[in-house]
């Protein structure tokens, strides 16, 4: 079995009360997880993600369709032992302090004692919380609970790990801490299926992306064979070319007093643009080849949602 | 869903869960404020018997025992009717219930947190009271029996408040559970009040029917036996325990299913 995690023809509906106001979430997702790498579930807000993450991990049952999490069912609630779930925006007993926190974790996995006063202050120095864990969780940062609710996740050195937007409202350095431990996950071997909507963090990581709109897996693959390798346009910035007129199959972006960024989209206009340049006395002052993004493959199947 | 736990993981689940409910409790300052308050109450109804005419020992045991009663039955409603609620409100509970622990466990666990918390406000309760009582002279070992049976009573009402709570808002949870408490103490009277007055024999069929499926809360009180120092009816434990152990059993399976499939949005 080379899945972590496979989802077949998924349907969830919320309904309102006497079935008043239903809400048709998930559309029949499809979706596959090898094991071994990263895979980043992308879509807006709304789309279904948390939905899906939470019929995975026991908390929402669907209506149709078939899960299968490191190759037992659902119905098989055995298999919770075997992954770690950081739910989104994580919420916890604020009351407890953070290695109180992991302990009662640690007891509901059934995790022995000894194996706990081990593993605890290991997965407090890898998500850089040696040295808080006596401060109650009402005195954490944003980015703490995020780093106790990671912790927390992999007590049971889980083979697959499910993160619910593991990297929102975190700053920069939060970010990339985040970044690290996931490839670092990913180095020891397991699994991990994360939704997001910062394209930017998925684009560096992600061995494999689908992207869900409105409750339908829409593309599904390999980021490399999904982005491919072709050069899409180049931006030249040209300098001391105030009078030049750019060579047909270019565009003018900007003109900021002698220097003119253009953007051409043929190889051909390029050698031209910058022949033509030379000849006039200016100066290339760079060239940027621009590949398609991660960004752009998801704005192209939210047709108005982009202009948001 | 199969849980797939054995028996023993499932136990130290329901554990670590009464534990960290017990936790949450005591490291809460509305947990002290409101045995603080329960024991003013106590003392200040106590001191009320001097203003009584007759046995002020009488006085003092009955409106302490009432008072203990009511304070822990109310406690017990108002906690348990968010034991469940709240956890989901907060979304604490996705973090405990996407590991290997079934819902059932997680209900039971919850349930025998709050019963700690209570046995330990009902403790400090009665130990005011005795301290009263044994002020005047009047030190009741019975007082210790009749708060033993108030804790059977507040195991019913919280397997009550928690039913409500796994299905529906605390709102609705309250108003059921004050409703199930007030039918308890009232259903005894049913027979006396109505059968005398019925002619068809039917009529008097079905009251002392309806009687024997509505909650009687009054099989589980001895305050009133140790107020007017009357002993117990032979049998009268073993009955008191049994009832208990059938209710609370029937409504913590009926939550345990009702909980089983429901959606934690």
């Amino acid at each position: 079995m080379d899945e972590a995690l496979l989802l077949k023809g998924v349907e969830k509906t919320f309904r309102g009360h006497l079935s008043i106001g239903s809400h048709h979430v998930l559309r029949g997702v499809t979706l596959t997880v090898p094991r071994g790498l990263i895979y980043g579930f992308l879509g807006p807000n709304g789309a279904g993600k948390t939905t899906t993450l939470k019929i995975v991990t026991g908390l929402l049952f669907p209506d149709a369709g078939e899960v299968s999490i490191l190759g037992q069912g659902l119905g098989d609630g055995s298999v919770r032992a075997r992954i770690g779930f950081l739910p989104e925006t994580p919420y916890f007993y604020d009351y407890l302090t953070g290695h109180e926190l992991l302990t009662f974790m640690g007891r509901l996995l059934g995790i022995p004692s000894p194996r706990l006063v081990e593993r605890i202050p290991v997965l407090l120095r890898a998500v850089g919380l040696l040295g808080k864990e006596k401060l109650q969780l009402r005195k954490y940062s944003k980015g703490m609970l995020q780093r106790i609710g990671l912790a927390q996740a992999l007590l049971n050195d889980p083979d697959l790990v499910i993160l619910d937007e593991p990297t929102s409202g975190l700053d920069p350095i939060g970010r990339r801490e985040i970044r690290d431990l996931i490839l670092e996950l990913r180095a020891q071997g397991k699994t991990v299926f994360f939704s997001s909507h910062i394209l930017a963090d998925a684009e560096m990581i992600c061995d494999q992306v689908a992207i869900l709109i409105r409750g339908k897996v829409v593309q599904e693959g390999p980021l490399e064979d999904l982005l491919g390798g072709e050069i899409q346009f180049w931006d030249v910035t040209v300098r001391g070319a105030a009078g030049m007129v750019p060579p047909p199959g270019c565009s003018v972006l900007t003109r900021l007093g002698t220097q003119v960024l253009i953007r051409v989209d043929r190889e051909e206009v390029l050698q031209d643009l910058i022949d033509r340049s030379r000849a006039e006395g200016a100066s290339v002052r760079g060239v940027v080849p621009h590949k398609i993004s991660l960004e752009d493959l998801f704005m192209s199947h939210v047709p108005g949602e982009g202009s948001r | 869903m199969k849980s797939g736990n054995s028996g023993a993981a499932a136990f130290q689940q329901v554990l670590a869960l009464a534990s960290n409910t017990f936790k949450e409790a005591t490291r809460s300052r509305v947990f002290y404020i409101l045995l603080a308050f329960a024991v003013c109450l106590l003392m200040f109804s106590s001191a009320m018997g001097f203003l009584a005419i007759g046995s002020i020992r009488r006085v003092i045991l009955d409106m302490g025992l009432s008072t203990v009663s009511y304070f822990s039955a109310m406690t017990a409603i108002f906690v348990g009717i968010g034991l469940i609620y709240h956890e989901i409100e907060r979304k604490t509970i996705y973090n405990i219930l996407s590991k290997p622990v079934s819902r059932t466990s997680f209900l039971v666990g919850r349930y025998v947190g709050l019963m700690a918390v209570l046995l330990v406000n009902l403790a400090a309760m009665t130990v005011a009271l005795q301290i009263v009582l044994s002020v005047f002279g009047s030190f009741t070992p019975r007082v210790f029996v009749a708060a033993g049976y108030i804790y059977l009573e507040l195991l019913i009402l919280t397997a009550v408040a928690l039913f409500f709570s796994s299905v529906s808002s605390p709102v609705v949870s309250a108003l059921c559970t004050v409703a199930f408490y007030l039918i308890g103490h009232t259903s005894s009277a049913l027979p006396e009040l109505l059968v005398p007055f019925l002619s068809s024999l039917w009529a008097k069929r079905l009251v002392i029917g309806l009687y024997h499926i509505l909650p009687d809360l009054n099989l589980l009180s001895i305050n009133n036996l140790v107020v007017h120092e009357i002993p117990t009816a032979p049998g009268f434990a073993m009955r008191a325990l049994l009832y208990t152990v059938f209710t609370v059993g029937i409504l913590l399976l009926a939550a345990a299913l009702a909980f089983k499939k429901r959606d934690l949005v």
